[in-house]
Protein backbone atom coordinates (compact mmCIF):
# COMPACT_ATOMS: atom_id res chain seq x y z
CA UNK A 1 0.00 0.00 0.00
CA UNK A 2 2.05 3.05 -1.36
CA UNK A 3 0.45 6.38 0.05
CA UNK A 4 0.70 9.10 -2.95
CA UNK A 5 3.59 11.31 -2.86
CA UNK A 6 3.63 14.45 -0.61
CA UNK A 7 2.36 17.67 -2.74
CA UNK A 8 3.60 19.93 -0.33
CA UNK A 9 1.27 23.05 1.40
CA UNK A 10 -1.64 23.89 -0.69
CA UNK A 11 -4.35 26.24 0.30
CA UNK A 12 -8.38 25.83 -0.95
CA UNK A 13 -9.33 27.14 -4.20
CA UNK A 14 -12.07 29.43 -3.89
CA UNK A 15 -13.55 32.11 -6.42
CA UNK A 16 -12.75 35.48 -4.02
CA UNK A 17 -9.00 34.25 -4.68
CA UNK A 18 -9.21 33.79 -8.60
CA UNK A 19 -7.34 36.94 -9.31
CA UNK A 20 -4.50 36.78 -6.60
CA UNK A 21 -3.54 33.51 -7.78
CA UNK A 22 -3.81 34.46 -11.49
CA UNK A 23 -1.83 37.33 -11.17
CA UNK A 24 0.62 36.30 -8.59
CA UNK A 25 1.54 32.62 -9.65
CA UNK A 26 1.65 32.11 -5.42
CA UNK A 27 4.26 30.41 -4.15
CA UNK A 28 1.53 27.19 -3.30
CA UNK A 29 2.08 23.90 -3.59
CA UNK A 30 -1.11 22.97 -4.93
CA UNK A 31 -4.92 23.03 -4.15
CA UNK A 32 -7.95 21.81 -2.79
CA UNK A 33 -11.17 22.00 -5.10
CA UNK A 34 -14.18 21.89 -3.47
CA UNK A 35 -16.03 18.76 -5.84
CA UNK A 36 -19.46 20.20 -6.12
CA UNK A 37 -18.85 23.78 -7.21
CA UNK A 38 -17.23 22.57 -10.40
CA UNK A 39 -20.12 20.15 -11.18
CA UNK A 40 -21.90 22.55 -13.79
CA UNK A 41 -22.22 22.27 -17.13
CA UNK A 42 -19.58 24.71 -17.97
CA UNK A 43 -18.60 28.76 -17.32
CA UNK A 44 -16.25 30.42 -15.73
CA UNK A 45 -15.61 28.33 -12.60
CA UNK A 46 -14.63 25.14 -14.78
CA UNK A 47 -12.68 27.41 -17.09
CA UNK A 48 -10.59 28.67 -13.93
CA UNK A 49 -10.09 25.35 -12.96
CA UNK A 50 -8.57 24.42 -16.55
CA UNK A 51 -6.24 27.36 -16.50
CA UNK A 52 -5.42 26.49 -12.33
CA UNK A 53 -4.57 23.15 -13.15
CA UNK A 54 -2.33 23.92 -15.77
CA UNK A 55 0.22 25.08 -13.38
CA UNK A 56 -0.82 23.44 -9.98
CA UNK A 57 -1.38 20.09 -9.03
CA UNK A 58 -5.68 19.62 -7.65
CA UNK A 59 -6.92 17.57 -4.97
CA UNK A 60 -11.00 17.00 -5.33
CA UNK A 61 -12.67 17.36 -1.97
CA UNK A 62 -16.28 16.96 -1.85
CA UNK A 63 -19.33 17.52 0.91
CA UNK A 64 -22.10 15.82 -0.65
CA UNK A 65 -21.07 12.41 -1.24
CA UNK A 66 -23.08 11.22 2.02
CA UNK A 67 -20.20 8.26 2.80
CA UNK A 68 -22.75 7.07 5.67
CA UNK A 69 -26.19 8.39 4.84
CA UNK A 70 -28.67 5.35 4.99
CA UNK A 71 -30.31 6.44 1.47
CA UNK A 72 -29.04 4.94 -1.83
CA UNK A 73 -25.67 5.87 -2.86
CA UNK A 74 -26.16 8.65 -5.25
CA UNK A 75 -24.53 7.05 -8.37
CA UNK A 76 -25.49 10.45 -10.51
CA UNK A 77 -23.72 12.65 -8.13
CA UNK A 78 -20.73 9.73 -8.10
CA UNK A 79 -20.86 9.60 -12.01
CA UNK A 80 -20.22 13.26 -12.26
CA UNK A 81 -17.75 13.56 -9.83
CA UNK A 82 -16.20 10.85 -11.50
CA UNK A 83 -16.07 12.90 -14.63
CA UNK A 84 -14.98 15.53 -13.13
CA UNK A 85 -12.13 13.58 -12.21
CA UNK A 86 -11.33 12.52 -15.38
CA UNK A 87 -10.85 15.87 -17.24
CA UNK A 88 -8.75 17.43 -13.99
CA UNK A 89 -6.80 14.61 -12.91
CA UNK A 90 -6.55 15.07 -9.01
CA UNK A 91 -4.13 13.75 -6.90
CA UNK A 92 -6.80 12.27 -4.99
CA UNK A 93 -10.49 12.21 -4.50
CA UNK A 94 -11.86 12.74 -0.45
CA UNK A 95 -15.24 13.55 1.44
CA UNK A 96 -16.23 13.32 4.66
CA UNK A 97 -17.32 11.22 7.76
CA UNK A 98 -20.91 12.14 7.36
CA UNK A 99 -24.27 11.75 6.30
CA UNK A 100 -25.65 14.84 4.34
CA UNK A 101 -29.75 13.98 4.41
CA UNK A 102 -31.93 11.10 3.73
CA UNK A 103 -35.27 10.60 1.97
CA UNK A 104 -34.10 12.72 -1.08
CA UNK A 105 -33.20 15.39 0.91
CA UNK A 106 -29.81 17.37 1.51
CA UNK A 107 -29.37 19.55 4.34
CA UNK A 108 -26.00 20.55 3.21
CA UNK A 109 -23.83 19.93 6.44
CA UNK A 110 -21.57 17.05 7.44
CA UNK A 111 -23.99 15.66 10.17
CA UNK A 112 -22.32 13.12 13.03
CA UNK A 113 -22.36 9.54 12.86
CA UNK A 114 -23.19 7.22 15.90
CA UNK A 115 -19.99 5.18 16.25
CA UNK A 116 -21.59 2.12 16.18
CA UNK A 117 -20.88 -1.51 14.85
CA UNK A 118 -23.86 -0.87 12.58
CA UNK A 119 -22.30 2.29 11.44
CA UNK A 120 -19.25 1.27 10.78
CA UNK A 121 -20.07 -2.25 8.23
CA UNK A 122 -22.57 0.24 6.54
CA UNK A 123 -20.13 3.37 6.12
CA UNK A 124 -17.28 -0.06 5.53
CA UNK A 125 -19.43 -1.45 2.70
CA UNK A 126 -20.09 2.32 1.04
CA UNK A 127 -16.89 3.31 1.36
CA UNK A 128 -15.47 -0.21 -0.87
CA UNK A 129 -18.74 0.26 -3.42
CA UNK A 130 -18.07 3.82 -4.17
CA UNK A 131 -14.05 2.83 -4.56
CA UNK A 132 -14.83 0.39 -6.63
CA UNK A 133 -16.90 2.72 -8.78
CA UNK A 134 -14.27 5.37 -9.21
CA UNK A 135 -11.53 3.13 -9.54
CA UNK A 136 -9.82 4.77 -6.65
CA UNK A 137 -9.26 4.79 -3.11
CA UNK A 138 -10.90 7.81 -1.16
CA UNK A 139 -9.54 9.51 1.77
CA UNK A 140 -11.98 9.71 4.53
CA UNK A 141 -12.16 13.34 6.67
CA UNK A 142 -13.02 13.23 9.93
CA UNK A 143 -15.70 16.12 10.59
CA UNK A 144 -16.40 18.46 13.31
CA UNK A 145 -19.11 17.65 15.63
CA UNK A 146 -21.57 19.19 18.39
CA UNK A 147 -23.47 15.89 19.68
CA UNK A 148 -22.89 12.66 20.55
CA UNK A 149 -24.76 10.18 20.66
CA UNK A 150 -25.83 7.79 23.70
CA UNK A 151 -25.55 4.41 21.98
CA UNK A 152 -21.90 5.12 20.35
CA UNK A 153 -19.97 1.54 20.91
CA UNK A 154 -16.92 2.90 20.54
CA UNK A 155 -14.72 6.11 20.23
CA UNK A 156 -14.68 8.01 17.05
CA UNK A 157 -10.95 7.63 16.58
CA UNK A 158 -11.38 3.71 17.11
CA UNK A 159 -14.23 3.91 14.24
CA UNK A 160 -12.37 6.10 11.88
CA UNK A 161 -8.95 3.10 12.20
CA UNK A 162 -11.44 0.34 12.08
CA UNK A 163 -12.94 2.07 8.97
CA UNK A 164 -10.14 3.05 7.41
CA UNK A 165 -8.16 -0.66 7.35
CA UNK A 166 -11.64 -2.52 6.61
CA UNK A 167 -12.67 -0.02 3.51
CA UNK A 168 -9.21 0.19 2.69
CA UNK A 169 -9.24 3.97 2.27
CA UNK A 170 -7.16 6.62 2.77
CA UNK A 171 -7.77 9.21 5.51
CA UNK A 172 -7.71 13.16 5.37
CA UNK A 173 -6.64 14.18 9.15
CA UNK A 174 -8.39 17.40 9.82
CA UNK A 175 -6.10 18.89 12.81
CA UNK A 176 -8.84 21.84 13.55
CA UNK A 177 -11.61 18.75 13.86
CA UNK A 178 -10.04 17.04 16.51
CA UNK A 179 -9.66 20.07 18.71
CA UNK A 180 -13.20 21.16 18.02
CA UNK A 181 -14.71 17.98 18.35
CA UNK A 182 -12.47 17.74 21.67
CA UNK A 183 -13.56 20.87 22.85
CA UNK A 184 -17.45 20.26 22.34
CA UNK A 185 -17.02 16.39 23.59
CA UNK A 186 -13.96 16.66 26.34
CA UNK A 187 -12.00 14.16 24.84
CA UNK A 188 -8.13 13.47 24.85
CA UNK A 189 -6.62 14.97 21.48
CA UNK A 190 -3.36 12.92 22.11
CA UNK A 191 -5.86 9.36 22.15
CA UNK A 192 -7.21 10.89 18.85
CA UNK A 193 -4.34 11.39 17.12
CA UNK A 194 -2.27 8.63 18.61
CA UNK A 195 -5.05 6.17 17.10
CA UNK A 196 -4.70 7.34 13.59
CA UNK A 197 -2.69 4.87 11.74
CA UNK A 198 -0.38 6.84 9.90
CA UNK A 199 0.04 4.89 7.00
CA UNK A 200 -3.12 5.68 5.85
CA UNK A 201 -3.43 9.33 6.01
CA UNK A 202 -2.32 11.41 2.92
CA UNK A 203 -3.81 14.90 3.92
CA UNK A 204 -3.93 17.50 6.56
CA UNK A 205 -6.42 20.42 7.23
CA UNK A 206 -5.72 23.07 8.86
CA UNK A 207 -8.41 26.03 9.72
CA UNK A 208 -10.25 28.07 11.93
CA UNK A 209 -13.13 27.72 13.95
CA UNK A 210 -15.96 29.86 15.94
CA UNK A 211 -16.19 29.95 19.77
CA UNK A 212 -19.64 29.53 21.26
CA UNK A 213 -18.37 29.70 25.26
CA UNK A 214 -20.39 26.55 25.56
CA UNK A 215 -18.74 24.72 22.38
CA UNK A 216 -16.76 25.55 19.30
CA UNK A 217 -18.55 25.75 15.73
CA UNK A 218 -16.42 24.52 12.56
CA UNK A 219 -16.70 27.70 10.53
CA UNK A 220 -13.64 27.77 8.48
CA UNK A 221 -14.23 32.02 8.97
CA UNK A 222 -11.23 33.08 11.55
CA UNK A 223 -7.32 32.46 10.93
CA UNK A 224 -5.57 29.41 12.77
CA UNK A 225 -5.92 29.26 16.62
CA UNK A 226 -3.05 29.21 18.53
CA UNK A 227 -4.42 25.79 20.07
CA UNK A 228 -4.71 24.47 16.09
CA UNK A 229 -1.14 25.53 15.64
CA UNK A 230 0.33 23.82 19.31
CA UNK A 231 -1.93 20.57 18.18
CA UNK A 232 -0.48 20.81 14.38
CA UNK A 233 3.26 20.79 15.58
CA UNK A 234 2.68 17.91 17.94
CA UNK A 235 1.07 16.13 14.68
CA UNK A 236 3.78 16.58 13.05
CA UNK A 237 6.51 14.54 14.02
CA UNK A 238 3.82 11.76 13.85
CA UNK A 239 3.28 11.90 9.92
CA UNK A 240 6.50 13.29 8.69
CA UNK A 241 6.14 14.84 5.35
CA UNK A 242 2.51 15.09 4.31
CA UNK A 243 0.62 17.24 2.53
CA UNK A 244 -0.78 19.72 4.24
CA UNK A 245 -3.39 22.40 3.41
CA UNK A 246 -5.29 25.95 5.33
CA UNK A 247 -9.20 25.82 4.35
CA UNK A 248 -10.75 29.14 4.39
CA UNK A 249 -14.43 29.48 3.48
CA UNK A 250 -16.07 33.13 4.58
CA UNK A 251 -14.72 36.14 5.80
CA UNK A 252 -12.06 36.27 3.33
CA UNK A 253 -8.55 38.05 4.59
CA UNK A 254 -6.28 39.76 2.19
CA UNK A 255 -4.62 36.21 0.20
CA UNK A 256 -1.00 37.75 1.37
CA UNK A 257 -2.52 36.55 5.07
CA UNK A 258 -3.37 33.03 3.92
CA UNK A 259 0.13 33.17 2.63
CA UNK A 260 1.65 33.94 5.75
CA UNK A 261 -0.38 31.23 7.79
CA UNK A 262 0.65 28.73 4.88
CA UNK A 263 4.14 29.70 5.13
CA UNK A 264 3.80 29.27 9.04
CA UNK A 265 2.81 25.50 8.44
CA UNK A 266 5.69 25.62 6.51
CA UNK A 267 7.87 26.62 9.11
CA UNK A 268 6.35 24.45 11.72
CA UNK A 269 6.53 21.44 9.75
CA UNK A 270 10.16 21.89 8.69
CA UNK A 271 10.95 22.34 12.29
CA UNK A 272 9.57 18.88 13.73
CA UNK A 273 11.46 16.98 10.78
CA UNK A 274 13.45 13.92 11.93
CA UNK A 275 16.42 12.08 10.47
CA UNK A 276 13.80 9.53 9.93
CA UNK A 277 11.56 11.70 8.10
CA UNK A 278 14.13 12.89 5.99
CA UNK A 279 15.58 9.51 5.23
CA UNK A 280 12.04 7.94 4.69
CA UNK A 281 11.30 11.80 1.95
CA UNK B 1 -32.44 2.83 17.77
CA UNK B 2 -31.47 1.28 13.65
CA UNK B 3 -28.94 4.18 11.64
CA UNK B 4 -31.72 4.64 9.45
CA UNK B 5 -34.03 5.45 11.81
CA UNK B 6 -31.97 7.70 13.53
CA UNK B 7 -30.92 9.42 10.39
CA UNK B 8 -34.79 9.96 9.72
CA UNK B 9 -35.10 11.57 13.47
CA UNK B 10 -32.12 13.43 13.07
CA UNK B 11 -33.16 15.26 9.99
CA UNK B 12 -36.29 15.91 11.05
CA UNK B 13 -35.26 17.21 14.39
CA UNK B 14 -33.47 19.56 11.74
CA UNK B 15 -36.02 19.88 9.33
CA UNK B 16 -39.43 20.41 11.09
CA UNK B 17 -38.14 20.77 15.03
CA UNK B 18 -39.30 17.28 16.58
CA UNK B 19 -37.23 16.89 18.95
CA UNK B 20 -37.22 13.28 19.49
CA UNK B 21 -34.06 12.89 18.05
CA UNK B 22 -32.79 14.31 21.72
CA UNK B 23 -33.30 10.95 23.26
CA UNK B 24 -30.53 9.80 21.36
CA UNK B 25 -28.32 12.64 21.91
CA UNK B 26 -26.10 12.91 25.19
CA UNK B 27 -25.55 16.32 27.05
CA UNK B 28 -22.13 17.61 26.88
CA UNK B 29 -20.03 17.94 30.24
CA UNK B 30 -20.75 22.56 29.40
CA UNK B 31 -24.35 22.38 28.44
CA UNK B 32 -27.45 20.62 27.26
CA UNK B 33 -28.08 18.45 24.51
CA UNK B 34 -30.95 21.08 22.94
CA UNK B 35 -28.11 23.81 22.77
CA UNK B 36 -25.63 21.43 21.09
CA UNK B 37 -28.15 20.07 18.78
CA UNK B 38 -29.17 23.57 18.00
CA UNK B 39 -26.19 24.27 15.99
CA UNK B 40 -27.55 21.61 13.25
CA UNK B 41 -31.06 23.13 13.59
CA UNK B 42 -29.72 26.76 13.13
CA UNK B 43 -27.08 26.37 10.75
CA UNK B 44 -29.56 24.40 7.94
CA UNK B 45 -31.64 27.95 8.06
CA UNK B 46 -28.65 30.15 7.85
CA UNK B 47 -26.62 27.93 4.83
CA UNK B 48 -30.31 27.90 2.88
CA UNK B 49 -30.39 31.59 3.39
CA UNK B 50 -26.90 32.42 2.46
CA UNK B 51 -27.44 30.70 -0.65
CA UNK B 52 -30.29 32.30 -1.65
CA UNK B 53 -28.75 35.91 -0.56
CA UNK B 54 -26.07 35.08 -3.09
CA UNK B 55 -28.03 34.22 -5.72
CA UNK B 56 -30.78 37.21 -5.39
CA UNK B 57 -29.01 40.15 -4.25
CA UNK B 58 -30.73 42.44 -5.67
CA UNK B 59 -34.35 40.86 -5.14
CA UNK B 60 -33.13 41.14 -1.12
CA UNK B 61 -32.40 45.14 -2.10
CA UNK B 62 -35.73 45.57 -3.61
CA UNK B 63 -37.82 43.80 -1.05
CA UNK B 64 -36.11 44.74 1.80
CA UNK B 65 -34.34 42.73 4.51
CA UNK B 66 -37.18 42.41 6.60
CA UNK B 67 -39.62 41.07 3.57
CA UNK B 68 -36.23 38.94 2.01
CA UNK B 69 -36.29 37.05 5.05
CA UNK B 70 -40.05 36.29 5.34
CA UNK B 71 -39.42 34.59 1.61
CA UNK B 72 -36.28 32.77 2.75
CA UNK B 73 -38.46 31.03 5.69
CA UNK B 74 -41.10 30.72 2.87
CA UNK B 75 -38.95 28.89 0.75
CA UNK B 76 -36.98 27.18 3.22
CA UNK B 77 -40.08 25.89 5.03
CA UNK B 78 -41.70 24.38 1.70
CA UNK B 79 -38.92 23.60 -0.19
CA UNK B 80 -36.08 21.54 1.01
CA UNK B 81 -32.90 21.08 -0.98
CA UNK B 82 -32.57 17.85 -3.17
CA UNK B 83 -29.19 18.87 -5.06
CA UNK B 84 -25.64 17.81 -3.99
CA UNK B 85 -24.84 21.15 -5.61
CA UNK B 86 -25.80 24.06 -3.52
CA UNK B 87 -25.97 26.11 -6.26
CA UNK B 88 -29.06 24.77 -7.73
CA UNK B 89 -30.97 25.30 -4.48
CA UNK B 90 -32.49 28.89 -5.43
CA UNK B 91 -33.47 27.54 -8.81
CA UNK B 92 -36.87 27.05 -7.95
CA UNK B 93 -37.17 30.13 -6.23
CA UNK B 94 -39.42 31.96 -9.03
CA UNK B 95 -41.63 29.46 -9.54
CA UNK B 96 -42.37 29.24 -5.48
CA UNK B 97 -43.15 33.10 -5.61
CA UNK B 98 -45.64 32.39 -8.52
CA UNK B 99 -47.66 29.83 -6.92
CA UNK B 100 -47.39 31.29 -3.16
CA UNK B 101 -49.07 33.94 -1.46
CA UNK B 102 -48.37 36.92 -0.75
CA UNK B 103 -45.35 36.32 -3.37
CA UNK B 104 -47.74 36.06 -6.19
CA UNK B 105 -49.47 39.12 -6.31
CA UNK B 106 -45.62 41.27 -6.55
CA UNK B 107 -45.04 40.46 -10.32
CA UNK B 108 -41.67 43.07 -10.37
CA UNK B 109 -40.33 41.04 -7.42
CA UNK B 110 -40.92 37.15 -9.35
CA UNK B 111 -39.98 39.07 -12.41
CA UNK B 112 -36.61 40.05 -10.56
CA UNK B 113 -36.13 36.76 -9.20
CA UNK B 114 -36.33 35.14 -12.53
CA UNK B 115 -33.98 38.18 -13.96
CA UNK B 116 -31.74 37.29 -11.29
CA UNK B 117 -32.00 33.21 -12.08
CA UNK B 118 -31.14 33.51 -15.77
CA UNK B 119 -27.94 35.66 -14.89
CA UNK B 120 -26.93 32.39 -12.95
CA UNK B 121 -28.12 29.68 -15.09
CA UNK B 122 -26.18 31.36 -18.25
CA UNK B 123 -22.89 32.05 -16.22
CA UNK B 124 -22.28 27.83 -15.77
CA UNK B 125 -24.52 27.23 -18.77
CA UNK B 126 -22.57 24.69 -21.13
CA UNK B 127 -19.81 25.67 -23.19
CA UNK B 128 -19.93 26.10 -26.98
CA UNK B 129 -17.66 27.97 -29.41
CA UNK B 130 -18.78 31.17 -30.22
CA UNK B 131 -18.92 31.99 -33.86
CA UNK B 132 -18.24 34.98 -35.92
CA UNK B 133 -19.30 37.56 -38.55
CA UNK B 134 -16.30 35.75 -40.25
CA UNK B 135 -18.78 32.85 -40.75
CA UNK B 136 -20.58 34.71 -43.07
CA UNK B 137 -18.36 35.52 -46.24
CA UNK B 138 -18.46 31.57 -46.81
CA UNK B 139 -22.03 32.06 -47.41
CA UNK B 140 -22.94 33.01 -51.00
CA UNK B 141 -25.95 35.36 -52.13
CA UNK B 142 -28.17 32.70 -53.29
CA UNK B 143 -27.85 30.57 -50.21
CA UNK B 144 -28.64 33.23 -47.85
CA UNK B 145 -32.43 32.04 -47.62
CA UNK B 146 -31.61 29.16 -46.41
CA UNK B 147 -29.33 30.31 -43.66
CA UNK B 148 -30.23 29.10 -40.44
CA UNK B 149 -28.18 29.43 -36.82
CA UNK B 150 -27.42 27.74 -33.79
CA UNK B 151 -27.49 29.72 -30.37
CA UNK B 152 -25.03 29.46 -27.49
CA UNK B 153 -26.55 27.23 -24.95
CA UNK B 154 -26.47 30.10 -22.37
CA UNK B 155 -29.30 32.20 -24.24
CA UNK B 156 -31.92 32.95 -22.26
CA UNK B 157 -35.09 35.08 -23.25
CA UNK B 158 -37.33 36.51 -20.87
CA UNK B 159 -40.30 38.13 -21.26
CA UNK B 160 -40.99 40.54 -17.87
CA UNK B 161 -42.92 43.49 -16.65
CA UNK B 162 -41.49 46.07 -18.01
CA UNK B 163 -38.97 48.37 -16.26
CA UNK B 164 -37.35 45.02 -14.71
CA UNK B 165 -34.13 45.32 -16.34
CA UNK B 166 -34.22 48.91 -15.36
CA UNK B 167 -34.84 48.33 -11.88
CA UNK B 168 -32.19 45.52 -11.36
CA UNK B 169 -29.46 47.90 -13.07
CA UNK B 170 -29.94 50.33 -10.59
CA UNK B 171 -30.59 48.01 -7.42
CA UNK B 172 -27.42 46.38 -8.63
CA UNK B 173 -25.49 50.05 -8.17
CA UNK B 174 -27.03 50.55 -4.83
CA UNK B 175 -29.26 53.09 -6.55
CA UNK B 176 -32.78 54.01 -6.24
CA UNK B 177 -34.88 52.71 -8.94
CA UNK B 178 -37.89 54.53 -9.60
CA UNK B 179 -39.36 52.88 -12.41
CA UNK B 180 -43.13 52.80 -13.61
CA UNK B 181 -43.88 49.59 -14.91
CA UNK B 182 -46.27 48.85 -17.16
CA UNK B 183 -46.34 46.43 -19.89
CA UNK B 184 -43.98 43.88 -20.87
CA UNK B 185 -40.09 44.05 -22.25
CA UNK B 186 -38.49 41.08 -23.40
CA UNK B 187 -34.97 40.39 -21.96
CA UNK B 188 -31.70 37.89 -23.61
CA UNK B 189 -29.73 37.26 -21.53
CA UNK B 190 -26.14 35.35 -22.29
CA UNK B 191 -22.43 34.58 -21.10
CA UNK B 192 -19.55 35.26 -23.33
CA UNK B 193 -15.54 34.97 -22.05
CA UNK B 194 -16.98 33.70 -18.75
CA UNK B 195 -19.64 36.48 -17.80
CA UNK B 196 -23.49 36.49 -18.11
CA UNK B 197 -25.02 39.61 -19.92
CA UNK B 198 -28.56 40.97 -20.69
CA UNK B 199 -30.42 43.39 -23.07
CA UNK B 200 -33.56 44.37 -24.14
CA UNK B 201 -34.74 43.41 -27.23
CA UNK B 202 -37.47 45.36 -29.45
CA UNK B 203 -40.26 43.48 -30.81
CA UNK B 204 -38.66 42.78 -34.05
CA UNK B 205 -35.47 41.60 -32.76
CA UNK B 206 -37.60 39.49 -30.20
CA UNK B 207 -39.49 37.70 -32.37
CA UNK B 208 -36.45 37.47 -34.95
CA UNK B 209 -34.63 35.48 -32.36
CA UNK B 210 -37.66 33.49 -31.14
CA UNK B 211 -37.91 32.04 -34.91
CA UNK B 212 -33.97 31.38 -35.10
CA UNK B 213 -34.37 29.52 -32.08
CA UNK B 214 -36.97 27.29 -33.09
CA UNK B 215 -34.44 26.47 -36.43
CA UNK B 216 -36.39 29.22 -38.84
CA UNK B 217 -34.10 30.03 -42.11
CA UNK B 218 -33.89 33.60 -42.31
CA UNK B 219 -35.58 33.47 -45.40
CA UNK B 220 -38.48 32.79 -43.35
CA UNK B 221 -37.90 35.10 -40.81
CA UNK B 222 -37.69 37.76 -42.95
CA UNK B 223 -40.82 36.76 -44.43
CA UNK B 224 -42.42 36.55 -40.62
CA UNK B 225 -41.17 39.86 -39.88
CA UNK B 226 -42.53 41.44 -43.02
CA UNK B 227 -46.17 39.87 -43.08
CA UNK B 228 -46.39 41.47 -39.39
CA UNK B 229 -44.71 45.00 -40.07
CA UNK B 230 -45.92 45.41 -43.81
CA UNK B 231 -42.32 46.17 -44.33
CA UNK B 232 -40.38 46.34 -47.28
CA UNK B 233 -37.35 47.24 -45.40
CA UNK B 234 -37.04 44.02 -43.11
CA UNK B 235 -34.58 42.21 -45.08
CA UNK B 236 -31.79 44.73 -43.75
CA UNK B 237 -33.28 45.07 -40.39
CA UNK B 238 -32.95 40.86 -40.15
CA UNK B 239 -29.34 41.30 -41.54
CA UNK B 240 -28.34 44.14 -38.90
CA UNK B 241 -29.96 41.47 -35.81
CA UNK B 242 -28.45 39.07 -37.20
CA UNK B 243 -24.58 41.36 -36.98
CA UNK B 244 -25.44 42.16 -33.42
CA UNK B 245 -26.10 39.05 -32.74
CA UNK B 246 -22.67 37.43 -33.77
CA UNK B 247 -21.21 40.77 -31.93
CA UNK B 248 -22.45 39.55 -28.14
CA UNK B 249 -21.24 35.95 -28.90
CA UNK B 250 -24.63 33.98 -29.25
CA UNK B 251 -24.51 32.02 -32.49
CA UNK B 252 -21.88 29.31 -32.35
CA UNK B 253 -22.48 27.70 -35.82
CA UNK B 254 -24.09 28.75 -39.19
CA UNK B 255 -25.81 26.01 -41.20
CA UNK B 256 -27.96 25.73 -44.52
CA UNK B 257 -31.32 24.37 -44.17
CA UNK B 258 -33.19 21.82 -46.98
Amino acid sequence: MEKPSPLGFGLGLRPFYYQDILAKNPRVDWFEVISENFMVPGGRPLAMLERIRSAYPVVMHGVSMSIASTAPLDFDYLRALKSLAGRFQPEWISDHLCWTGVHGVNLHDLLPVPYTFEALDHIVDRIRRVQDFLGRRLAIENVSSYVTFAESEMDEWTFIREMAERADCWLLLDVNNVFVSSFNHSFDQASFIDAIPDDRVVQLHLAGHTEAVTHKIDTHDQPICEEVWSLYHEVCPRFGSISTMIERDDNFPPFDELMAELDRARAIAACTRTPAHEAAA
Amino acid sequence: MKLAELQTRFQAGIVKGDDTILAAIADSRRTDRATLFAVYHDAYRLRLAEFLSTDFPVLRAHLGEEAFGLLVEDYIESAPSRQPNARWYGTRLPDFMQKTAPWRRNRSAIDLARFERALSDAFDAPDAPIGTIDALRNICAEDWPRLAFEFHPSLRLLDLQSGTAQIYAALAEDEEASVIQQGEEAIVFWRNDGQSFYRPLEEDERLALMEAQQSKCFADICALLAFQRNDAGVTQRVAGFLSQWFADGLITRLSLSD
